[in-house]
C-alpha cells in the first residue's frame, strides 16, 4: 500500500528506529542455503485442482437436467383469463376454462389421457368408453360415452357433472359411476363422494355430501335416488346395509333374479346386476 | 268339480304369465355406449325369445299447430339383446311424443312417451297391452303442450 500522507510516512519511520533490530537464527540461514543447494524450488501452497472427466459428467448432468425439466413443462396448457378448445384425437374436444392448468399426458389412438391441475373443463366424447381419461388429485374420471364437466382445485377437490352418457370417477379401487343429469363430487383423500341427481332434494343431498346420515338419505329418497342408494349399499357399515338393500326394493321393486344374501354380501356380479336393474329407473 | 279346478288353475297361470310390455329408461339403462345421446331407451318384458319380437316406432307431434307424424329407426343394442333405443328424428320446434308398438306373437303392447328439451318425460309416459290410439296420443300431445306452455 503506498502511502502518500508524509506526515505518516514519518511517523513509520520513527517507530522502525525504535525497534530493536535482532538476526535470525543461524540454523534458518543454514536450512535455507541446504535447499537451495538441492535445486528445491519453493512450492507453491496445495490448489484443489477438478479433474477434466469431472467438467465433463457434470456438463452432461446439468444437459440432461435441463432436458428433464423442459420435458416435464412440455404438454402443460394454463389458459390464463382466455378459455381454450383443444381436440382429443378424433374422438372428442375438451373446452378449458380461464384459470386453468392441466397437462396431456397420453395422446394415443388407444389412450387419450389429461392430467387437471385445478380449474374447469366440459369435455365432449364420442369414442367407445375407456378411451378417454381424466387424472386429478383426488382420482381418474374415465369417460363411458358422454358429455361431462369436472372442476379441481390444486388438493383435488372438485366435482363432476354429466350431461350426456356416463362417466366413472376411481380412485384406489373406489368407484362412482354418474349418469348424465347427476354429479358427484371429489376430495383429496377420499376420492369420489356418491353421486345424486341433480334434481335430488336438498336433504338428499345434505345426508351423502358431508357426514354421511344414511337415515335422512333412505327418507329422502324418490325411485330415481336409487342412483344414490346403490352407491350407498357399498358406502356403509354391514348393519346398515341391509336398510339400504330393503328402501330400494320399496322404491325399485326388484326382479328374482337379484339376490338380496349376495347384495348384502357385496358380491360384485350381484351388485352389478342390481345396478344393472335399477339403471332403468335413473 | 275337477273341471272347475282345472279351469281354476288354467286362469291362475294365465294371470300369473307377465305380461308383454314396453319398459323405458335413460340412455344409462342399456349398458351401451352407443346409446348415450340416445332420447330413451327401452327394453320389452314378457316376451320370450328375442327373435319374435317386433318393434315399431313413429314420433308425432304439433308445430305451430299442425299435425305431423313420422316413421322412427330403433337401433337394436348389438351387446344387450332386448335392449332399444330412440335417438332424436324429429325437429327441435314444437311438441312431440313417440309412439312405441311391440309384437311378440300374438301378443301386442304399446308405449307412449313425451319428450321435451331435456329429454323424456318418464311420469307422463303412458302404456298399454294393444297399440296406442290416435285420441290417446292427441291427448298425450295436448297435456304436454299445457306443461310446455310458457309460465
Amino acid at each position: 500500500m503506498e502511502m502518500t500522507d508524509p506526515a505518516a510516512e514519518r511517523f513509520a519511520q520513527s517507530m522502525l528506529a525504535e525497534l530493536p533490530l535482532v538476526e535470525a537464527p543461524e540454523s534458518v540461514w543454514r536450512g535455507i542455503e541446504a535447499r537451495l543447494d538441492a535445486g528445491e524450488r519453493p512450492r507453491p501452497a496445495p490448489v484443489f485442482r477438478w479433474p477434466r472427466w469431472a467438467f465433463a459428467i457434470a456438463a452432461i448432468f446439468a444437459i440432461v437436467a435441463a432436458i428433464f425439466w423442459r420435458a416435464s413443462q412440455r404438454g402443460w396448457i394454463d389458459t390464463g383469463h382466455s378459455s381454450q378448445t383443444i381436440a382429443i384425437g378424433q374422438i372428442g374436444t375438451v373446452t378449458i376454462a380461464p384459470g386453468t392448468r392441466l397437462r396431456v399426458v397420453a395422446d394415443r389412438p388407444e389412450e387419450h389421457r389429461l392430467a387437471l391441475q385445478h380449474g374447469e373443463i366440459h369435455a365432449r366424447i364420442t369414442a367407445p368408453p375407456r378411451l378417454f381419461f381424466v387424472d386429478t388429485a383426488s382420482g381418474t374420471a374415465i369417460d363411458l360415452g358422454c358429455e361431462y364437466t369436472l372442476t379441481a382445485d390444486d388438493r383435488g377437490a372438485g366435482e363432476l357433472h354429466v350431461t350426456r352418457g356416463w362417466v366413472a370417477f376411481v380412485w384406489q379401487g373406489r368407484e362412482s359411476l354418474t349418469p348424465a343429469g347427476a354429479m358427484v363430487r371429489t376430495r383429496p383423500v377420499s376420492g369420489p363422494g356418491i353421486p345424486y341427481f341433480e334434481d335430488a332434494s336438498s336433504e338428499l343431498k345434505r345426508a351423502v355430501d358431508g357426514r354421511l346420515d344414511v337415515n335422512a338419505a333412505l327418507g329422502a329418497a324418490r325411485p330415481r335416488d336409487t342412483l344414490t342408494l346403490w352407491h350407498l349399499l357399498q358406502r356403509v357399515s354391514d348393519t346398515d346395509r341391509a336398510p339400504v338393500y330393503d328402501r330400494i326394493a320399496t322404491l325399485a321393486p326388484l326382479p328374482a333374479s337379484i339376490d338380496r344374501e349376495k347384495v348384502l354380501r357385496l358380491d360384485p356380479e350381484a351388485l352389478k346386476l342390481l345396478k344393472e336393474e335399477l339403471a332403468w329407473t335413473w | 268339480m275337477m273341471r272347475s279346478i282345472l279351469a281354476f288353475l288354467a286362469f291362475a297361470a294365465f294371470a300369473n304369465a307377465q305380461a308383454f310390455s314396453f319398459r323405458i329408461g335413460a340412455p344409462v339403462a342399456s349398458q351401451d355406449f352407443q346409446f348415450k345421446s340416445a332420447a330413451f331407451v327401452f327394453r320389452t318384458e314378457g316376451c320370450a325369445g328375442v327373435e319374435k319380437l317386433k318393434i315399431t316406432a313413429a314420433a308425432v307431434g304439433r308445430v305451430n299447430g299442425e299435425r305431423r307424424s313420422m316413421d322412427l329407426h330403433v337401433a337394436a343394442s348389438s351387446s344387450h339383446p332386448g335392449v332399444f333405443a330412440v335417438a332424436q328424428q324429429w325437429p327441435q320446434e314444437g311438441n312431440w311424443v313417440v309412439s312405441l308398438k311391440g309384437e311378440c306373437g300374438d301378443k301386442i303392447a304399446g308405449a307412449i312417451v313425451p319428450l321435451n328439451r331435456q329429454g323424456f318425460i318418464r311420469e307422463s309416459a303412458k302404456f298399454f297391452s294393444r297399440a296406442a290410439k290416435d285420441s290417446e296420443i292427441d291427448a298425450a300431445l295436448k297435456d304436454l303442450a299445457k306443461k310446455e306452455e310458457p309460465k
